[in-house]
């Protein structure tokens, strides 16, 4: 219908027709009301007339320019809010890492500036590409928590072998005390090993092993001809554990009537008289260092 | 020098690897960031954790930003708008207010809101004088569902033109002109309805 709007609101008897321009509808209201309000489409008069007759006589415009006028008053009414003192320096660690709060000179040209100024830019820049990814790495958790307890761990290793920061100033660093302090801390810790109760018991244990397992060695008089038919030349070995074995032999020693027990040590084997038979035991007393 | 210019050589130092330009380009933009975030999550821890998701994803970003297809803040706007409906999608706080074109309901009359306000001794220049009153109009605006809010964020806040705002929301002119109008009008029914209840 030419004389009703979209919305049937019926349009004044000769409106469109008194030289105002062509008559504004709903649709073309709302996509003007924006414009009315902030003044950005520049509305021509003869258009700005339409528009406030159509607001005018609409039951749905009218109230709908009312309701934006004024929340568009409330909305700048509001005053903008001050952030966060911290924000700044929060969103500086969070990005670049870098937190320092000097004031800048953003419009200055580069080439212009002293040399100290560029210099100073150009460790700045550095120390942006370079430190700062250490440094983020450096932050996090993880690598702190695995830092602490390698330096925790390090540090009770260091008291439980009963070194003191004050011994490390007092080191000398002579390559002949440097030996010496080896040689020292070899022995130490030999002489700790092989005291350990465990360690004994684990080798008498072995050894005994060994001996049960060793067939009968031959006579001292056979190993003498070992010993002289030996052209290997090597040195006799296990020369120490054959002498313990020597005097782990039963003797067998011969008692005359009336003769006084003496034990015989040595090479008993031969005197063949067993009327009394004296085992006699050597047993090797393990020598501590 | 002009200011497209300034921020635009920022950029590219930045980008360098310029660590001072980045804190100038932070200290230029976070209060404008911050209150786009404040008054669209509606309370400032939310606003500050949003500010620094903004300015953490424009450093990661920073090498894209193009001059030659609009302003540095617009950039920086359509950023912060992405990063907000993202925040507000995952807090599923979505609550779309009555449309304009529903049948008004019966304690409305035909008369210009602000007669009707006038009428109860509430003239909107005297009551946004108060604190109580912006306050008021803040949590309302935490009413309007997302596409309004920000379209009027965006104009009546940031002072932003038609044709950044439809940029920065990637929306044809036309629809940021029309939430406009209904974010406004929306907002001035919801506080109508807010100062009955109080009267």
């Amino acid at each position: 219908m030419s004389g009703e709007t979209k919305n049937g609101t019926p349009t004044p008897p000769g409106q469109n027709r008194a030289g105002r321009g062509p008559q504004v509808e709903c649709a073309e209201f709302e996509a003007l009301l924006s414009d009315a309000l902030d003044g950005e489409g520049q509305l021509s008069p003869a258009r700005r007339d339409s528009f406030e007759a159509h607001r005018r006589i609409c039951a749905v415009c009218g109230p709908l320019f009312a309701d934006a006028q004024a929340g568009r008053q409330w909305l700048r009414s509001l005053e903008a809010v001050e952030p966060p003192a911290n924000l700044v320096h929060n969103i500086l660690a969070a990005t670049s890492g870098v937190v320092s709060t000097r004031p800048l000179a953003a419009t200055r040209d580069g080439s212009a500036a002293p040399i100290g100024e560029r210099a100073r830019e150009w460790w700045d820049s550095f120390s942006a590409s370079f430190f700062t990814p250490v440094a983020a790495f450096v932050r996090q958790p993880r690598f702190v928590m695995s830092f602490g307890m390698i330096f925790f761990s390090f540090s009770l290793a260091l008291s439980a072998a009963g070194v003191k920061p004050k011994d490390v100033a007092k080191v000398s660093l002579r390559p002949a005390a440097i030996r010496h302090a080896y040689n020292d801390a070899q022995i130490r810790v030999v002489k700790y090993y092989d005291n350990i109760r465990f360690v004994y018991e684990i080798e008498s244990k072995l050894r005994e092993l060994k001996r049960a397992n060793t067939p009968a060695e031959p006579g001292p008089a056979e190993q003498k001809e070992n010993r002289k038919n030996n052209t290997s030349g090597q040195p006799d070995q296990r020369q120490d554990r054959n002498y313990s074995q020597e005097y782990n032999q039963p003797v067998l020693a011969a008692l005359r009537a009336g003769a006084p027990i003496t034990p015989v040590l040595g090479d008993g084997v031969g005197d063949a008289a067993p009327a009394v038979t004296v085992a006699l035991t050597a047993t090797t007393n393990r020598r501590f260092v | 020098m002009e200011e497209a210019q300034v921020v635009g050589l920022l950029v590219r130092r930045c980008v360098g690897g310029d660590a001072a330009a980045w804190e100038e380009i932070v200290q230029r933009c976070h209060r404008r960031i911050y209150n786009v975030c404040y008054r669209f999550a509606g309370d400032s821890e939310n606003a500050q954790d949003l500010t620094q998701e903004v300015f953490i994803k424009m450093y990661r970003t920073l090498n894209t930003y193009d001059s030659g297809k609009g302003a540095f803040m617009t950039w920086v706007t359509a950023i912060t708008r992405n990063l907000l409906v993202d925040h507000f999608r995952k807090s599923k706080g979505d609550r779309i207010t009555d449309s304009l074109d529903s049948a008004p309901s019966e304690h409305e009359d035909a008369q210009p809101l602000s007669e009707r306000i006038a009428d109860r001794g509430l003239p909107p220049d005297a009551a946004v004088q108060s604190r109580e009153t912006r306050e008021m109009v803040h949590l309302a605006l935490q009413k309007l569902s997302p596409e309004l809010r920000e379209a009027v964020i965006l104009r009546d806040l940031q002072d932003m033109d038609y044709r950044e705002i439809a940029t920065a929301l990637r929306v044809p002119e036309g629809t940021v002109k029309s939430r406009i109008n209904r974010g406004r009008a929306e907002l001035a029914r919801l506080l109508q309805r807010t100062y009955r209840q109080v009267i």
